[in-house]
């Protein structure tokens, strides 16, 4: 009976589609002729720009998504958090959009800087009047230029990282998190989270342990309401278990080590997938009792085998929940997938996957200790490794959920940018200084070897000029994109670093520029020269500061994601200058 | 085709969106507030809300702001249960100030770096002139009703202050150490030195009456909640109220003053209910406590109902009984065997199972909150369990009570279920004749039950009437400096690091003038005004004491005099003069939550809207990216 009816519907189903196909015509694809000659499309790529620039560094405005019929509004500067809101119907836009994504999912760090050189670079390359093939060959050049002065050891634009003290790290990390103004820190808090998250990234890396390192991981909880000097950092891992019955009773915790055992399966006591089949039951068997039984046949069996600690990633059916409660188990549901790897790392348990065969003997893990902690509203369960492991815990406190949120993505992203300094142990100086001084070494380069280069390249020496002034422009734009009040960019012509004056100091008065650079190493003196950031200056070789001035920069941002980040907006910007046409499907 | 919009704000729009949107709420400050009724004019409905959290959740905002707004006040309103009126009304005043800065050519970052600062002289101010609640209103009674204008606290303080040493800065206020107020020197709490062990207990009537701010009703049944509950605990002193184990029960028809206190969980039941209730009265009954819904076809949360499953059978369905009647006849038969006869459910129950087990002599109590499911395991044994199949003899709970408390009309009885001790539960009835002024009635209470709880957890209050606000008007406009607001030049040396401090704080503290004369003019005794010379006169007076540090508290006293004088002045003529405290914490975190609103908009130059159809991007003047 069943059947037929389905079929009946389905079959009812397809005329109606076919009536419908043979009655919709379909459109012809749209064609778009040199996109970048069209204003609609120059439009977006500006608004575009301009949106994301107006995010850059620690003064950067703030924009709040959410959708149109109401719903949560996130409050960010972010790009990862940004980008992924911003879906357009300009497949141009989604090139940028994804390349940038890209970018960012490895390396966490440097995508307003990637967006904002790629969107300057097509936007110079379009006002230049350069012919496509000329602007993508120079720009491929110049990027190469880059790529290997970064690179080298002398680098004016590079330090070495120093290992040996925490300063470079938490100096690295409060460029990140400082970098975002949603998390609403005071400098106090600002610090108070830097050096967290040094402490989280050092509690990572395994201790002299020869042969292959695998590195640890930082497991993040965050906790609403609370002020942020309460957060902290743990070895071990913290689970949530607010709500949960848990044993009050602090001697039934210290049974050291203790036997542990994980689910990846659900033990909801429902049918695993069946698929499309169908299964026929006969009446009268009751199908839920029956995986019931199956499922306590597996607590009875983790009882006999002296298990403290009951852990599953999904649901577990809560009459299993009350047999192993009252056999003095400690349970724990729904832990989710994000924390199964930790787990795994932390306690050597393997994950059981399957509730039709019995638990073998090396699934169980063991954990030295369980203590119980509480963090405001929440309580959490510490779980201590059983030996040495690299897993530690960031609680992490706000005031609000807004801000609590942005607060843990820049967090992760400062975990990742921090791992990124093992396979290169080297920063770049920050507060647009790393731009400033690339222009102006770029533009020194490429003046000494005009004529051979231009011949090269396939251009006349004007040509060739007038790329490299977009390129060198396109960098510095990012160097003063740091800056949104109104104030005024300089540069210096010894060390070409980045200075910055507010808009309510007169303009003009350059000499009076005291205090340090954008990156805090150069300091202001009478002596110095400073020429506005947009005007035309005669090229030098920007010096290098002194090596073993005791003077530390006050900004670094990642060598890693930043060469990187060069990288993909050039290149990306290269792409979209060679698209020809774009067509679209509309239908 | 949807695609994101961006919105920008050059403006700043969303500043004024959040201080329009604070401008609602002017009438719910202060003891007098007034009635709004929100009409929707598309379905004909109306409410009538009297608090700023119920208004919020009776209007659909679908403006970023708004939204934002919305959220605040909701984490706000969920964890202190009062103050979402002060902080709204100062996430507008404060907004207005930044727009001034803006107006003014402050850029932001100096804004914000200088709002932070305030914020945190606002916080000092809160922790040098919090009292703490031991011995409070002690005094009063030696002075023959004349109070002091500041209680123990200040008498103490005055006294220590040239003995006070560096040291004392840091000592910590509350020894029982519940909560750690820093001291500044020139409080100093003598009494918690020389009794260290015993903290004197609060008096509780004294500090209820100072934080009732004019629900005096409301908070009497407070504080008979508490002191039910704190018999319930053989807590003398009432030092501690726990208002998670308090229920209200909502009785529409009855006078108001009909409202009252009683131990145990009191729930409004059917008739058919009730006369199982009535043959239950007075003898201990077994209970069982289910977490989750009574019913047949009831599953825990994340298990999924199979798709594929077909029941084959050789015989006609028909001959058996339905899955369900099953189901009935094996949960009834368990909960007999079990002998059975109150059921506490936090769901539903099915409405044949609720008739069922009418039939059987058990009660079936629907909706039971998490807390008294809680309270009732640990008064009776009992264990919560999800399905009622789970139940054994070891789950069920023993010696709980069930007693009728007043037929109220033909369809409803009001049933008192209790146990022994009750693990601190209490019901506080509201009643009153006016349906539609329950749910205000309802919010007033847990409004001073939340005052009470919170005063009693920090051990600490502020001096209130506006005192503590005005305070730190002082406080900001002394950091300030002297100076015409036009001059911009500072004098200060810290001014130097930023040179629109003194600015920013001023405008600060104007928002904190602007939220007292707006208290003061809800009582209907001030104009706006008058009630603005009034302040700005008596500052002008103390700042011609302010200057050394060592003036400080007579200054202070002072200030206490005059906020004393708001109060009286906001009394009928011949009323005795009363003290009025707030909330240490709750304060606290409502100007920090309004201040942080305020700098995320401020910081904010643009909206993505996601999922816009090109068409209304249009009409609404949007940008398409």
């Amino acid at each position: 009976m069943v059947n037929e009816v389905t079929c009946v519907a389905i079959a009812s189903r397809i005329c109606f589609a076919l009536v419908m196909s043979r009655h919709v015509k379909k459109s012809p694809s749209l064609c778009t002729d040199r996109p970048l000659d069209n204003a609609d499309i120059c439009n977006k790529l500006s608004l575009l720009r301009q949106l994301l620039a107006s995010c850059f560094g620690p003064t950067g405005r703030l924009k709040q998504v959410h959708n149109s019929i109401g719903g949560c509004v996130v409050t960010t500067s972010t790009s990862s958090v940004l980008l992924p809101a911003i879906s357009s119907a300009q497949p141009f836009v989604n090139l940028i959009k994804s390349s940038i994504l890209n970018h960012v999912s490895r390396f966490s760090d440097c995508g307003l800087f990637a967006a904002t050189l790629c969107l300057a670079l097509v936007e110079r390359a379009k006002q230049s009047g350069l012919g496509g093939n000329v602007a993508i060959g120079l720009n491929k050049h110049l990027l190469g230029l880059c790529v290997s002065y970064l690179q080298r050891e002398d680098c004016g634009c590079k330090v070495k990282l120093d290992f040996g003290s925490s300063q470079h790290l938490v100096t690295l990390a409060r460029s990140i998190i400082s970098s975002k103004p949603a998390c609403v820190l005071t400098e106090q808090e600002t610090l108070h989270i830097s050096k967290l998250a040094s402490q989280a990234f050092l509690l990572t890396l395994p201790c002299a342990n020869p042969g292959t390192v695998t590195l640890g991981r930082t497991v993040t909880a965050s906790v609403e309401g609370h002020s942020v000097l309460a957060s902290a950092v743990f070895p071990g891992l913290l689970l949530d278990v607010t709500g949960a019955l848990c044993p009050h009773k602090a001697e039934s915790l210290n049974s050291s080590p203790m036997c542990v055992v994980l689910f990846s399966a659900s033990l909801a006591g429902d049918l695993p997938e069946l698929g499309d089949g169908i299964v026929e039951v006969p009446s009268g068997v009751d199908t839920d009792s029956q995986i019931l039984d199956q499922l306590l046949e597996l607590g009875k069996q983790a009882v006999k085998d002296e298990v403290k600690l009951f852990v599953c990633q999904k649901v577990i059916h809560p009459v299993i929940q009350q047999y192993l409660r009252s056999q003095g188990i400690i349970v724990i549901e729904r832990l989710g997938v994000t924390l199964m790897e930790p787990l795994i790392q932390l306690t050597g348990a393997q994950p059981v996957a399957t509730l039709h065969s019995t638990l073998p003997a090396k699934a169980y893990g063991k954990v030295r200790d369980l203590s119980i902690r509480q963090f405001g509203s929440k309580t959490m369960l510490h779980l201590h490794p059983p030996g040495e492991s690299a897993i530690c815990t960031m609680v992490l406190c706000h005031r609000n959920e807004t801000m609590l949120s942005e607060l843990k993505v820049v967090c992760q992203k400062t975990e990742n940018v921090l791992r990124l300094t093992l396979r290169e142990p080297s920063a770049l100086l920050g507060g647009g200084c790393t731009e400033t001084h690339l222009a102006a070494y770029v533009r020194h380069k490429s003046m000494n070897e005009v004529t051979e280069t231009a011949a090269v390249l396939g251009c006349s020496q004007s040509e060739y000029l007038l790329g490299v002034e977009g390129f060198c422009h396109s960098l510095e734009s990012v160097a003063k994109a740091l800056e949104h009040n109104g104030g005024n960019s300089f540069i210096d012509l010894t060390h070409a670093h980045h200075w910055t004056l507010r808009a309510d100091v007169m303009s003009g008065c350059m000499e009076d520029m005291t205090g340090l650079c954008g990156c805090g190493l150069v300091e202001g003196s009478p002596s110095r020269k400073w020429t506005c950031l947009n005007s035309k200056y005669t090229e030098f070789s920007p010096a290098s500061p002194s090596r073993d001035s005791p003077v530390q920069p006050r900004v670094l941002d990642s060598f890693t994601a930043k060469l990187n980040a060069l990288q993909v907006a050039v290149e990306t910007a290269n792409l979209a200058l060679d698209v020809r046409y774009i067509i679209q499907d509309v239908n | 085709m949807l695609g994101s919009t961006v919105i920008n704000h050059r403006q700043h729009v969303g500043l004024q969106e959040l201080s329009a949107l604070a401008g609602v709420t002017h009438s719910f400050l202060g003891p007098d507030k007034t009635y709004k009724f929100i009409q929707d004019d598309a379905s004909g409905e109306s409410a009538l809300v009297r608090s700023c959290f119920r208004l919020f959740e009776n209007l659909e905002l679908t403006c970023a702001v708004g939204q934002l707004v919305h959220e605040t006040i909701q984490a706000h309103q969920r964890v202190y249960g009062t103050g979402s009126g002060c902080l709204l009304f100062l996430a507008g005043a404060w907004s207005r100030a930044a727009v001034e800065c803006l107006q003014r050519g402050i850029s932001v970052p100096h804004v914000v770096a200088a709002m932070s600062e305030a914020i945190e002289v606002c916080e000092d101010v809160c922790r040098i002139c919090s009292i703490s609640i031991e011995g409070l209103g002690a005094t009063q009674s030696e002075e023959g009703g004349a109070a002091t204008p500041h209680g123990s606290g200040l008498q103490l303080s005055k006294k220590s202050v040239p003995r006070a040493s560096r040291a004392s800065c840091h000592k910590t206020l509350n020894i029982s150490g519940q909560r750690k107020i820093k001291l500044s020197r020139h409080f100093y709490e003598a009494e918690a030195k020389t009794q260290p062990d015993q903290p004197e207990p609060p008096n509780i009537t004294y500090l209820a009456d100072a934080l009732s701010h004019g629900c005096v009703d409301a908070m009497n049944l407070a504080v008979e909640a508490n002191r039910l509950q704190s018999k319930d605990n053989q807590d003398v002193g009432c030092s501690t109220f726990d208002v998670t184990k308090v229920l209200t029960c909502v009785v529409p028809g009855l006078p108001e003053e009909r409202s009252c206190v009683l131990p145990g969980c009191v729930v409004l039941l059917s008739v058919e209910q009730a006369s199982v209730a009535l043959r239950l009265r007075e003898q201990p009954v077994n209970v069982a406590l289910i977490n989750g819904d009574l019913s047949h076809d009831f599953r825990h949360l994340g298990f999924k109902r199979p798709a594929g499953i077909q029941q084959v059978s050789d015989r006609s369905a028909l001959l058996g009984s339905s899955p369900e009647e099953e189901w009935l006849v094996k949960v009834v038969a368990l909960l007999l065997n079990l002998e059975l006869n109150l059921i506490l459910v936090s769901g539903l129950a099915s409405e044949k199972v609720i008739q069922r087990c009418c039939g059987h002599r058990i009660l079936v109590v629907e909706k039971a909150k998490a807390s008294v499911l809680k309270a009732f395991a640990d008064a009776t044994g009992g264990v919560p369990v999800t399905y009622a199949t789970q139940l054994t003899k070891h789950c069920v709970g023993t010696g709980a009570k069930v007693a009728t408390w007043r037929e109220l009309h033909e369809s409803a009885t009001a049933v008192n279920i209790s146990a022994r001790g009750n693990g601190g539960l209490v019901t506080v009835v509201l009643t009153s004749c006016v349906r539609g002024k329950l749910q205000a009635l309802e919010d007033q209470f847990w409004a001073c039950a939340h005052r009470l709880h919170r005063a009693l957890k920090d051990r600490a209050v502020l001096p209130g009437a506006g005192a503590t606000e005005m305070l730190c008007v002082r406080r900001l406009q002394k950091r300030a400096g002297h100076r015409s607001e036009t001059s911009g030049a500072p004098t200060e040396a810290e001014g130097a690091v930023n040179p629109y401090r003194g600015e920013v704080f001023r405008l600060m503290a104007d928002g904190l003038i602007d939220y007292v004369s707006t208290v003061m003019f809800n009582t209907g005794r001030f104009s706006k005004v008058k009630a603005r010379t009034a302040l700005r006169q008596q500052l002008q007076e103390c700042n011609g004491h302010v200057g050394t540090a060592a003036k400080f508290s007579q200054v202070f006293s002072e200030g206490e005099n005059e906020d004393g004088a708001f109060v009286s002045e906001a009394k009928p003529a011949g009323a005795p003069s009363m003290k009025v405290y707030d909330n240490l914490s709750v304060k606290q975190e409502a100007w920090r939550k309004a201040l942080d609103l305020v700098l995320l908009v401020l910081q904010t130059d643009a909206e993505v809207v996601t999922g816009v159809e090109q068409k209304t991007a249009a009409e609404e003047n949007l940008m398409l990216l």
